[in-house]
């Protein structure tokens, strides 16, 4: 069965969804849905271990080798980003349990279950295939069940955030499509590996560098770069305390994957960064990311607001560690990739517990928490502080990564931005902490939130203080998958 | 609709022949053009016919919305079910060279179990559709 | 106990007290016996810690390793020791000192008040031994995060201002300056440890060192060096004991103690005098001195004349450790200690005659010599300290400043000192003169309650026994100079 596990990775949610829809109950598909996530947890951990023992695994869905058929391709990039899907999955699921009985009708709590494992199954799919039609087919299936369970937010905005997400998540796969439809027509070929030793044959036509501008437009909706993250703010914001947790650690995540993938796997850094100067097109974008994300969070009134405008800033730390292309500047980005899901979903994850306590999120709702909910409003100020990146926080990790990358390169505007940033962000994170604890309020009582919610929430917020700490683990997990990527297409 | 006594008889017709031809596709799939996708919703297209003309009592009343959500949902088991059945007969997922004695028949059964999941996955999906579009400010 | 527990212990001591005292909530006197004997400990723990110093033993502690050449350490030096002494040291007069003043104010969130207090002493200890710069920057951080609950204490829409100022300007310098400064020496010299002699020498053109001394003063906001003094005067919203030890001792010490040690270790003082910007620092360092005692001058408020006159004296540091002379150094180490005493026995004062009599205005001090004989005594005490006069501690210290700018030839510094002592008078002198020498007016009162007494008295004797009995801090001092040839 040990080989089968790349495999069974995608298909143990996929099973697990068509049986949650069929159970009466919610409560029984969120057991199943829970013991799942942490059996996928396992399989994802147990994977990236035999990656780094092993090397690169390889799987033939249907017995048909590469690259006539689809193959499942594990290395030592894709196996982390599988755990951490997998990791963030196993926290949010037992957290969710209160939280959609609280926000979600009884009768439609199996379906949300259904979905949300779909969701894993596309996410974890993305990560694994090396088939760029895969890629497409598991694509679709994570973003309809995106929209799906942004819908169910119990406000009533949230369906119209989830129709836009849809409109504009539809363009994007679209132009995906459109992307690899042409690759397709020039090399005749769909597999990673086999696209990427073909192209640099047919590089010089007009066709590829179409295909290549549509299918990095295409994943840029999907990771919400700036200026295509239109969709991302209400969405997460309206979206169901466990869908805001899940989704800003993931499927932004999986989708920026895609693009180091196609960049530096597929396309070639050389053609890429070196001929099409892409790289100064992402350096200009995340740059103006940054800026402007960070402002408008520092406008918001509303926390999950903030964090929705804060990860589209975030998004930005990650794309420009990538756009400097040397080692030092790959291995921040993933490590930021990496920290930035522990810290965003700890953080919404906070949030999901005041919308239990006090149905709301906004400014007002957060006056007085530490008081009456003193370890959700402490696990908010750490986190917040690994957003800021504050030394012994993860988040600090990953910043000193990116300004020793800027500062190799030369870029010295680029540490200046990175600072400017990360004041802004102490601004915004600030105004929510003075709220929690200096501001006067009337109400003093305690109405902590549920065990089975903080146990997971605390679990992030001291794997925060752990990769702050002890950095060897995240620091080789993410030099290996820079290896990867600097080694180029094959 | 009850009214209209040409439509429905020409419904009552029509139905019939256009199930026979979804199945037609559905079994014909592994040797020509069709499969699952398509029979799923020729299948589907006879049953809104039937919606349509005869209204959503009378429809939900031999398929219960129900039997819908577990056929939605059994499709994809079926579909999944395959890929772990020839894991664990011992080949690689949606091998279906090890589903029987021989690879050209478990080749055919293979083909044949996840066209089958697929079209009813498609069928009951397209109809829930339907069926929703129907019950819109009934039940609201 | 061996000297790396020792140093854990200086460290830990207040935040298990703090811990501790969150424990004793309920419990108001079983609270205050244990603020108490956190201090008393960690006074003695950093007083063993000093004696292991002299003692010669080599003083390092690593604590993590967060990234390869890149780790928290902690390593003693003779400034961070003295340093260290002095603020666990005046922090037990100022936890007798706040426990009055609560109690008689009636202060809502004692104990909160308490436990920060304890944090930011932690975070004070953390940054007299920092090892290297790292080490300093986040205890630095820990520092403004830990005083900000403490300044906004009152609550009410001033003291959230006042805190907004203060974090503000705390936080974007800190953020803003210290940090990139921070990046660009690990850029160009690869490490950041102190070490004696500097670390820059030969890596850095001396215009581009300019630019970086530039940062590094004007990023730790917490010396104040004109123009980023203004969270100081705005700090003042907080209760008395917060001014008095942290925005007169810990907070304020920590930013000159800073700037010396980076002027010392970083760039070290044979190398920081090649570099020509250096002078123009020291003319700022003066400007401040000026400025500040003449703004002071027009002040009614008095504990925002202290602020004023507390933002002049820093300056007299930074301008002495600038002026890079041996003797000048020395006088800066002292002045950190004298004004230390002074300052907090100005305090003390000030929020006695608060408390007491509800008084906050210079000009509403008529008499009060005669209503609180041992309070106004003290308080004159501290503004000869000021000034400088003998038999304070204040002489002293100038006395060695003024022979270090002998020593380097800046008769700038000479006249900066010359004038800024006279403005000096000019405005603690009417103060005093108004205290004895004019009838007292309105109501009758007593003085402040006993633990209050006890300590302002203390620190005022402190000031005047150090004019005396100067030798083990000059010692202190001077091997300073002695590790920065």
């Amino acid at each position: 069965m040990r080989e089968h596990l790349p495999i069974l990775l995608v298909v143990l949610p996929m099973l697990a969804a068509p049986i949650c829809s069929m159970l009466p109950r919610g409560r029984q598909a969120w057991l199943l849905a829970t013991a799942v996530s942490w059996a996928v947890l396992a399989i994802a951990a147990s994977l990236l271990i035999r990656v780094h023992a092993e090397g690169t695994i390889s799987y033939a869905l249907g017995g048909w080798p590469a690259p006539i058929g689809i193959e499942y391709r594990l290395d030592g990039l894709n196996a982390l980003v599988q755990v951490l899907v997998a990791a963030i999955a196993a926290c949010v699921l037992p957290f969710s349990g209160r939280s959609v009985q609280d926000e979600i009708d009884a009768d439609r709590q199996p379906g949300f279950f259904a979905l949300l494992l779909l969701l894993i199954t596309g996410l974890l799919g993305i990560v694994a295939t090396g088939d760029v039609f895969n890629v497409f087919v598991f694509l679709e299936i994570s973003s309809l069940a995106t929209y799906g369970l942004i819908a169910f937010g119990r406000d009533r905005r949230a369906l119209l955030a989830a129709y836009r997400y849809l409109v504009l998540g539809s363009i994007g796969a679209t132009l995906y499509l459109i992307g690899i439809g042409l690759l397709y027509a020039l090399t005749g070929t769909l597999n990673m590996q086999d696209l990427a030793a073909r192209l640099p044959a047919v590089a010089d036509t007009r066709t590829a560098q179409t295909a290549i501008t549509l299918v990095m437009v295409g994943l840029g909706i999907k990771m919400a770069l700036f200026p295509l993250h239109l969709w991302l703010p209400n969405a997460y914001r309206f979206a169901p305390s466990a869908i805001s947790a899940f989704l800003p650690a993931t499927a932004t995540k999986v989708a920026i994957y895609l693009m180091l993938r196609f960049v530096f796997d597929i396309f070639g850094v050389g053609f890429a960064f070196g001929r099409l100067e892409l790289n100064e097109v992402l350096l200009a974008l995340a740059a103006a990311a940054m800026l402007s994300a960070s402002l408008a969070a520092m406008q918001q009134r509303d926390v999950k607001g903030i964090l929705a405008y804060s990860s589209v800033a975030q998004v930005g730390y990650i794309v420009l560690g990538a756009a400097l292309a040397t080692p030092i500047g790959l291995t921040a980005s993933l490590l930021h990739l990496f920290n930035h899901a522990l810290m965003k979903g700890a953080l919404f994850m906070a949030m999901g517990c005041v919308m239990l306590r006090v149905g709301r999120t906004d400014l007002d709702a957060i006056r007085g928490l530490g008081r009456r909910m003193p370890w959700t409003a402490a696990a908010f100020v750490v986190a917040g502080l690994s957003l800021i990146g504050v030394p012994l926080t993860a988040g600090f990790i990953s910043k000193w990564y990116l300004v020793l990358a800027a500062l190799e390169a030369g870029w010295w505007p680029l540490v200046i931005l990175i600072l400017v940033a990360s004041l802004m962000a102490l601004i915004y994170v600030w105004r929510v902490v003075a709220l929690a604890y200096f501001a006067p309020n009337e109400s003093q009582r305690r109405e902590e939130a549920p065990l089975s919610m903080l146990v997971p929430l605390w679990l992030l917020v001291l794997a925060n203080i752990w990769f702050g700490i002890d950095t060897r683990l995240s620091v080789a997990m993410a030099e290996s998958g820079m290896r990867v990527l600097m080694a180029g297409p094959p | 609709m009850k009214s209209h006594l040409i439509l429905s008889i020409v419904a009552k017709f029509l139905i019939p022949l256009v199930l026979l031809f979804a199945f037609y596709v559905q079994f014909h799939g592994d040797f020509g053009p069709g499969g699952g996708f398509q029979a799923g919703v020729i299948f589907a297209a006879a049953v809104i016919l039937h919606l349509l003309v005869f209204g959503h009592a009378a429809t939900e009343h031999f398929i219960p919305t129900a039997v819908l959500k577990i056929g939605a949902a059994l499709g994809v088991l079926i579909y999944a079910g395959v890929g772990v059945a020839s894991l664990l007969a011992g080949g690689r997922y949606l091998d279906y060279d090890v589903l029987a004695d021989n690879a050209v028949a478990g080749q055919h059964l293979g083909i044949l179990l996840v066209e089958a999941g697929v079209g009813i996955t498609v069928a009951a999906v397209m109809i829930l559709l339907a069926y929703s579009f129907q019950q819109r400010g009934h039940d609201a | 106990m061996s000297p790396q527990l020792l140093m854990l212990s200086c460290l830990c001591l207040p935040l298990v007290g703090g811990g501790m005292l969150l424990l004793a909530h309920r419990r108001p006197r079983l609270r205050e016996l244990i603020l108490v004997l956190t201090a008393a400990l960690s006074f003695t723990s950093a007083l063993a810690l000093l004696l292991q110093f002299r003692e010669g033993n080599l003083l390092r502690l690593d604590l993590l390793t967060l990234l390869p050449g890149l780790d928290l350490m902690f390593e003693i030096e003779p400034l961070g020791a003295l340093f260290a002494v002095l603020a666990s040291g005046l922090w037990l007069p100022t936890s007798l000192y706040a426990i009055g003043y609560l109690r008689a104010r009636k202060e809502e969130h004692q104990t909160r008040f308490h436990f920060w207090f304890c944090v930011a002493i932690s975070a004070t200890m953390g940054i007299a031994m920092a090892g290297n710069l790292l080490t300093l920057f986040v205890f630095y951080e820990v520092l403004t995060l830990s005083t900000y609950p403490l300044v906004t204490h009152i609550g009410n829409r001033g003291a959230v201002r006042g805190g907004r100022v203060y974090l503000g300007v705390l936080l974007a310098t800190s953020i803003g300056l210290l940090l990139p400064a921070m990046l660009w020496t690990l850029h160009v010299a690869g490490t950041l440890q102190f070490t004696a002699g500097g670390i820059l020498e030969g890596k850095l053109a001396p215009a581009l060192a300019g630019l970086l001394l530039l940062m590094f003063v004007l990023g730790v906001g917490k010396a104040a060096v004109m123009p980023m003094h203004r969270w100081l005067p705005a700090a003042m919203v907080a209760p008395t004991p917060v001014s008095a030890l942290l925005h007169a001792v810990a907070v304020v010490k920590a930013g000159v103690f800073t700037i010396t040690k980076v002027v010392v270790y970083i760039f070290g003082t044979g190398f920081l005098g090649t570099v020509p910007a250096q002078r123009y620092l020291v003319y700022l360092a003066g400007f401040t001195v000026i400025a500040a005692s003449v703004v002071a001058l027009r002040q009614d408020n008095i504990k925002r004349l202290l602020a004023y006159s507390t933002i002049s004296q820093l300056s007299y540091i930074v301008m002495a450790t600038l002026a890079l002379a041996p003797l000048a150094l020395t006088g800066a180490g002292l002045h950190m200690v004298a004004h230390a005493f002074g300052k907090i026995t100005l305090f003390f004062a000030a929020g006695a005659i608060y408390v007491a009599a509800h008084r906050t205005q210079v000009s509403e001090l008529d008499g009060m010599g005669r209503r609180m004989p041992w309070t106004m005594a003290a308080f004159a005490i501290g503004a000869l300290t000021m000034i400088g006069v003998p038999p304070s501690a204040g002489f002293v210290s100038k006395w060695f400043i003024i022979a270090g700018a002998y020593q380097a030839d800046l008769y700038f510094v000479l006249a900066v000192i010359v004038l800024s002592t006279a403005l000096n008078a000019f405005y603690m002198l009417p103060i005093l003169h108004r205290a004895f020498f004019r009838a007292p007016e309105g109501r009758a009162h007593g003085e402040a309650p006993w633990p209050m007494r006890v300590a302002l008295v203390s620190t005022a004797a402190a000031s005047v026994l150090m004019f005396f009995f100067h030798a083990p801090i000059l010692a202190l001092t001077r091997s300073l100079t002695g590790a920065a040839p």
